[in-house]
């Protein structure tokens, strides 16, 4: 059963200069346990799309169109105080560079059983700071350093805090923006490897959001390439690597160093990304294509199937094309 | 490790301590040693890849290399002739010679100052050209850095650039010099993975077209073994391994190295990949000064010997030198 259903979502923001298309039509269904994972540039709006599907949009953020689907239940339908009940509680997130926010001021197990009993007002204070105990166990920092303050935390260990305080309410989904960026490739592989233990043994549904798309290919099932607010591919990390179809995610594939294969020089991604406040029409991606078409500025958008599980936006070829 | 080629910059056994804060009531603070004993060779026209994880010493040891810190023990020879002593004008030639690319182009750069003011300021600073030769100089180096057409990108101050533009904008402003020696310490770290190939294909294209030799310093082997032709290791400020990128890459002996190999994601399909498996999943009890400084954390050590003795840097194959007493040949297994 699908745990998130996100049909049709459009997200801006108001801006001196007009109105900013930060996502458009951005629909994906995420399966009960699974994970799902967002890949795109800075500014193609992934960080947005984390943000409005937990309601959290800065004030000049608006929904302008589509459902969110939260266990069957549309959450842009939800008052203030409902949409309160269900952060945290159902629907956890660890924001982007989380490790400043830790309150230097207060011990870290204070802070999360101060996160656990605003949620749990049965709870006293030992009891939370016992389950602070077991979850600060769980993802690996030894007990005697509980009651440190954040700053003689290494930046490993305050992400691990931040994982812990994501899973003190037991959600049901956790939203993952960039849990891992400033990280160590060590550290980052043992916080990742924490994060998929723990998905697995609570069945914990995730979206992750990175601009990494080889971090992304480590933990997620399904991952969605993200370009400039639009989803442009979507489908099983199986395919969408083995068998990219979408121009943009061929190039972000080619321009990735690796350890291992032939040694060839990388081809990068030509220009920059298009102006969100005026968009291009057609396909926005067609000015740093390499195989752009007359049809990809007025063609019309269609989901090519590839696959069953493995679609690619495409404005090229009508109804009848089988490649983008 | 010669091949007949020059050597351009010679760090010899080099010592770096931080003396770390004391508390408030004066109890003294602890002495942070970053570079423990460090000798490198960088040979003329390469790119020399300084790989470790942060806290490692990587970039105290190339802020050592440009003369923003003074080593407390070894020698730093930049052609041959020892850096310490130089004064006045020879150390004003210094500066241009050498030069460092920061790591965060949101903070290096000088946001009240245009990008013509910029790029043409090292050349006022050094007094080279007439001012016909300095807006030459800046428009071409533009040019190869693929801020082009220049005209649309010299009137502008870094808020109105990308990250990626930022960086190319630090980039032209220290290969103006047309310098002989550059540090880049992670000049990629903030930036997009898509940009970062962007970043690195100049690099590439400065060495070939300015005969220009590159330290680039980083965290991600990947990134190394894509630019450099050497690569040293270190963890906490020891010399861990050293050797040609292929050497390191394919065939890395050092446990460390090995673990930074397999912490890397990879693209392949998940059953296809084969780990070296030589961290330990919890780090053990050990003594910070003596002994291996991977020992607390390395699986393949012996608990007495890797816990006393400090392992020594030895030649193992031809130039590829490994500091660990059970250093064996990774097999084709990660690969």
């Amino acid at each position: 059963m699908a745990i998130l259903e996100v049909e049709n979502l459009s997200v801006g923001y108001h801006t001196q200069k007009g109105y900013l298309h930060a996502v458009e039509g951005v629909s994906f269904s995420l399966e009960e346990g699974k994970s799902f994972g967002f890949v795109g540039e800075s500014g193609c709006g992934k960080t947005t799309l984390g943000m409005a599907l937990m309601r959290l949009l800065p004030p000049n953020g608006v929904i302008r169109e589509g459902r969110i689907l939260f266990e069957g239940v549309d959450l842009l339908q939800k008052s203030d105080e409902e949409m309160r009940e269900i952060r945290w509680q159902k629907i956890a997130m660890i924001f982007q560079a989380a490790m400043n926010a830790l309150n230097p001021v207060h011990r870290v197990h204070e802070q999360i059983a101060e996160a656990i009993l605003t949620h749990h007002v049965s709870l006293d204070k030992k009891e939370a700071f016992e389950q602070v105990e077991e979850l600060f166990q769980l993802v690996g920092i030894s007990k005697d350093r509980m009651s440190d303050y954040p700053h003689q935390y290494s930046g490993g260990m305050k992400q691990r805090a931040i994982i812990a305080m994501a899973l003190a309410c037991k959600p049901r989904l956790i939203i993952a923006d960039e849990p891992t960026t400033a990280l160590d490739v060590i550290v980052q592989n043992q916080i990742l490897k924490e994060i998929m233990n723990l998905q697995k043994e609570f069945g914990i549904s995730m979206i992750f959001i990175s601009h990494d798309i080889s971090i992304v290919a480590e933990v997620c099932h399904d991952i969605g390439i993200m370009y400039a607010g639009k989803l442009v591919e979507l489908g099983s990390r199986e395919e969408v690597f083995s068998n990219p179809a979408h121009p943009y995610t061929k190039a972000l594939l080619s321009s990735y160093p690796t350890l291992t294969g032939e040694k060839s020089r990388l081809i990068p991604i030509q220009g920059e990304t298009p102006n969100l406040i005026h968009p291009p029409s057609g396909c926005r991606f067609r000015d740093r294509c390499p195989s752009t078409k007359a049809a990809c500025k007025t063609g019309e958008a269609v989901w090519i199937e590839n696959s069953p599980r493995h679609k690619t936006l495409c404005y090229q070829c009508g109804t009848d094309c089988k490649q983008g | 490790m010669n091949n007949g080629k020059e050597t351009i910059i010679e760090l010899e056994h080099i010592v770096k301590r931080y003396a770390s804060r004391g508390s408030f009531f004066g109890a003294r603070g602890k002495e942070i040693i970053a570079l423990n004993k460090i000798s490198i060779k960088i040979l003329k026209g390469e790119i020399f890849g300084l790989v470790g994880e942060s806290g490692s010493g990587k970039t105290t040891a190339g802020r050592l290399i440009v003369r923003l810190e003074k080593p407390e023990e070894g020698r730093i020879y930049l052609n041959g002739s020892e850096m310490a002593g130089l004064r006045g004008n020879a150390l004003k030639d210094f500066h241009r010679k050498v030069q460092m690319i920061f790591q965060d182009p949101y903070q290096s750069l000088n946001p009240q100052l245009s990008v013509f003011d910029t790029i043409s300021e090292p050349l006022v600073i050094h007094k080279i050209g007439n001012a016909n030769d300095r807006e030459d100089a800046v428009w071409q180096i533009m040019k190869s850095v693929g801020l082009s057409p220049p005209d649309d990108f010299v009137n502008r101050y870094p808020h109105q650039l990308s990250g990626g533009q930022r960086q190319r904008v630090a980039i032209a402003r220290v290969m103006v010099l047309n310098p002989d020696f550059v540090v880049a310490d992670e000049p990629t770290s903030m930036l997009d993975a898509s940009i970062s190939a962007n970043i690195f294909n100049i690099l590439l294209d400065m060495r070939e077209k300015l005969q220009v030799t590159l330290l680039f310093i980083t965290h991600s082997l990947s990134a190394a073994r894509y630019l450099c032709d050497h690569i040293a290791v270190i963890y906490k400020g020891k010399m861990m391994e050293l050797g040609s990128a292929d050497q390191i890459i394919q065939k890395p002996k050092h446990p460390y190295t090995k673990a930074l190999i397999d912490a890397l994601p990879r693209f392949g399909m998940p059953g296809e990949i084969n780990h070296y498996n030589t961290l330990l999943p919890v780090a053990r009890e050990s003594s910070e000064y003596e002994g291996c400084p991977f020992f607390a954390r390395c699986s393949v050590a012996n608990k007495t010997k890797c816990s006393l003795e400090k392992p020594l840097l030895k030649e193992t194959d031809d130039s590829h030198w490994v500091a660990c007493f059970y250093a064996v040949n990774g097999t084709k297994k990660g690969f």
